[in-house]
């Protein structure tokens, strides 16, 4: 292909948005009932590659829900949704397995070691060559002298980076995260900002569910805003920061107005 | 004072229906009532068939045990909580958060614990007794000084786990140390005595008021409890304080010596025929086997292993022993075998519970691995904690004399245990801890269980090499498993 039309549609691309970018989540009418209670209703969006998708919301909007029902964790009541063409309706294990996942609470099992932990999640995910990735971990996230020390007896920050590490370990093409950045001193938050906005820079996707709208801001190229289970609004935080809108602004507005 | 009370009453209420469901959970008394009244019929025909002193040193046994257990769980229910609720955390916890001290929180657990477990298993069970003593020839006075007693032996079990826990904060030796004592005592005992019904009877102190009562002994039942509780209430303290600790790394080495074994192989060549089917199967047999080899560090770890084998094991096993030893004049020594084979394979099934009991499956929720995998790693690792029933199982044939009997005992005992499993499997899943309170699931487990195997020992009675109609078990256990993997996948995966 001539150099001049690749020009001309990395231009248009850049014009037109990631909207036109191939999707690698897509969700369509996701509707969850826990017995009588609706958690989420009716939830469609699309992530496109090489993005950081921040789903927005209050305590109990259903950002987890959501989070479960694409990773295949709990079952879909209505509608369905993929992540890299994959249905977890049909294929659970599947999803789980091209995808890296750091769930909302850090629960690595109490008695093995981290490096064991690390080896353990990389074992079940068909990972090969641990020992080196596991390194690159420790030290990028600062926690090497706790390599030996059983899970159980972590702080709530190193489990939080422990889980950030078996999510990352192999360069997942699409990682989940849930309210990343919650348990860690400002100084691991900056690097674990800077590491997912680099991260997207390869083609690569993140799905973050957080209420820290500063973080939101910050990081993400598209959000969603959820409230009590349904969606209020998804756009591009380029376009508010063109208008020189804040993040907080905007959710309170949609939130109030719900 | 009286709210920490309320409120820690209300923790324990919804804690329990949380995991077993509001009514299960409701009815369970009601089926200790009936079971109470039932039982107390058969009371005049075992009494005939057996020293009524062994029935009523067994019953109280069984309550100490389990007040050994409410205390064990008092004092370990924040490891527990956060391993199976996330960060989970019981009222006797917050001391550092309420302007309440430890002390007095402790106290309100105590009297919680007495109070709800005497509603939930006590008041039922003497309940069931005395309304059924008047139809059943039974003086009214025992069943009422059940109450007392049992009680009493509720009491004892829950002060001397709260006094051994204290001790072991402070000091590991101390305990060893008290622990022997304890050992060489009753060896003692029972080597001048020759009478092992007298020396429980002695250790079991409400035992003995309830066959001999007097006040001087109530009240020697009740100074036993208050010196072995109050050191507990100045001693103890239940905030851990553990620091850091470090293990050099096991998984590895561990999956490494268990690749070995022939399982990945074998999952493989029984799998369907197609390629790609058979490259599915050998990845999912590679999970089980990590699994597996968690499971093992997290037994050997957790102190699980050996506290499970004691209390959950050894201890009902040889107790169980004790009891059928004193029916020798009324059945043959191969007879006794069975049975204490056919009480073994039903112990043993509860092995299942120690590897589920206390996981927190919120570890495997957001990795690529099926729930049939899990339950999958856990019945590979309940196969080879088999290796205890069936030591016992030798050395009672050893012991009994009737080493000729010992294989078909061990055939009964594993066949039986495995069809248990399959029905905790196919009902409970990876919560088999159902049974303990779930009265639906406990009425099912028991109609499926108890007829096969009364009708396998009834079988051994008339020849013990019948009792390899156990094997017959192997067929309904591999459809039960079966089924289960197929259901347990199409469920949601257990969120704790």
């Amino acid at each position: 292909m001539p150099e001049s039309i690749i020009f001309i549609i990395s231009q248009v691309n850049e014009k037109i948005g990631a909207d036109y970018m191939e999707s690698v989540i897509e969700a369509q009418g996701l509707t969850k009932d826990y017995g009588e209670l609706r958690a989420v209703s009716g939830v469609s969006f699309s992530v496109p590659k090489g993005v950081v998708f921040g789903l927005l919301g209050q305590n109990g909007s259903g950002k987890t829900t959501i989070i479960k029902m694409l990773t295949g964790q709990v079952k879909i009541t209505e509608g369905d949704c993929s992540i890299l063409g994959v249905s977890p309706k049909t294929d659970p294990v599947r999803v789980r397995s091209l995808i890296g996942i750091i769930p909302e609470q850090e629960t690595p099992p109490s008695f093995l070691t981290s490096i064991e932990y690390l080896q353990f999640a990389g074992k079940i995910r068909g990972i090969g060559d641990i020992g080196e990735k596991a390194d690159w971990w420790f030290d990028f996230l600062d926690f090497a002298d706790k390599k030996d020390v059983l899970c159980k007896d972590l702080s709530r920050g190193t489990r939080q980076k422990l889980m950030f590490a078996q999510a990352f370990l192999d360069n997942p093409e699409v990682a989940v995260v849930d309210e990343p950045l919650i348990n860690l001193d400002p100084v691991m938050q900056r690097k674990v900002k800077d590491f997912l906005k680099s991260y997207t820079k390869e083609g690569r996707t993140v799905f973050i569910s957080t209420h820290i709208l500063e973080n939101a801001q910050e990081i993400c190229d598209k959000i969603a805003v959820l409230h009590k289970g349904t969606l209020l609004y998804t756009g591009k935080v380029a376009e508010l920061n063109e208008q020189g809108k804040k993040l907080d602004d905007l959710f309170l507005e949609l939130v109030s107005r719900a | 004072m009286f709210e920490i009370f309320v409120c820690m009453f209300k923790e324990e209420w919804r804690m329990h229906s949380t995991l077993f469901g509001n009514l299960n959970f409701a009815l369970f008394p009601i089926l200790i009532f009936g079971m109470a009244f039932m039982g107390a019929f058969l009371i005049p025909f075992t009494a005939r068939l057996m020293d009524v002193s062994m029935l009523v040193v067994t019953t109280h046994s069984m309550y100490c045990i389990m007040g050994f257990m409410v205390g064990s769980f008092g004092i370990m229910g924040k490891e527990m909580m956060n391993r199976r609720f996330g960060q989970g955390s019981l009222l006797i916890h917050s001391a550092r958060s309420l302007p309440v001290s430890e002390r007095r929180l402790f106290f309100n657990f105590v009297l919680k614990d007495t109070l709800y477990y005497f509603m939930l298993w006590i008041m039922p069970f003497c309940l069931g007794f005395t309304v059924a003593a008047p139809f059943a020839g039974i003086n009214i006075y025992y069943p009422l000084l059940l109450f007392v007693t049992a009680t009493l032996a509720f009491l004892l079990g829950m002060s001397t786990v709260f006094l051994l826990s204290s001790v072991y904060s402070r000091s590991r030796t101390a305990l060893y140390g008290i622990l022997v004592l304890i050992g060489v005592a009753f060896a003692a005992l029972y080597i001048v005595s020759g009478d092992i019904v007298r020396v429980m009877r002695l250790f079991m102190l409400p035992s003995e008021i309830f066959l001999n009562f007097s006040y001087p002994l109530l009240l020697t039942a009740a100074a036993v409890i208050l010196i072995l509780f109050i050191p507990a209430v100045f001693l103890f303290s239940p905030e851990t304080h553990a620091g850091e600790k470090r293990r050099s790394a096991a998984l590895y080495p561990l999956y490494d010596c268990l690749s070995r074994l022939p399982y990945i192989r074998g999952r493989v060549a029984a799998s369907p025929s197609a390629a790609s089917e058979k490259g599915f199967v050998y990845a999912a047999a590679q999970k089980e086997l990590t699994i597996i080899s968690k499971d093992f560090i997290d037994l050997h770890r957790s102190g699980i292993g050996i506290g499970q084998t004691v209390f959950s094991f050894v201890l009902p096993v040889c107790l169980i022993w004790f009891v059928l030893s004193v029916l020798s004049d009324v059945l043959m020594p191969e007879q006794i075998y069975m049975v204490i084979a056919g009480v073994t394979g039903i112990i043993a099934s509860t092995m299942y519970t120690w590897l589920t009991e206390f996981e927190s499956f919120s570890a495997y929720l957001f990795l690529p691995v099926k729930v049939s995998s899990i339950i999958r790693a856990k019945i590979i690792t309940f196969s080879v904690l088999h290796v205890l029933p069936v030591v016992f199982l030798i050395v009672t044939a050893v012991i009994g004399g009737v080493l000729s009997s010992a294989i078909f005992g061990i055939v009964m005992a594993l066949s039986v245990s495995y069809y248990a499993l399959s029905i905790m499997v196919r009902y409970a899943g990876l919560k088999p801890s159902l049974m303990l309170y779930s009265a639906a699931f406990f009425l099912r487990y028991s109609l499926l269980l108890m007829p096969v195997v009364i009708f396998l020992l009834g079988l051994s009675f008339i020849a013990t090499e019948f009792s390899l109609a156990a094997l017959i078990l192997i067929i309904p256990s591999y459809f039960l498993l079966k089924g289960s993997f197929v259901k347990w996948d199409a469920e949601d995966l257990p969120n704790f």
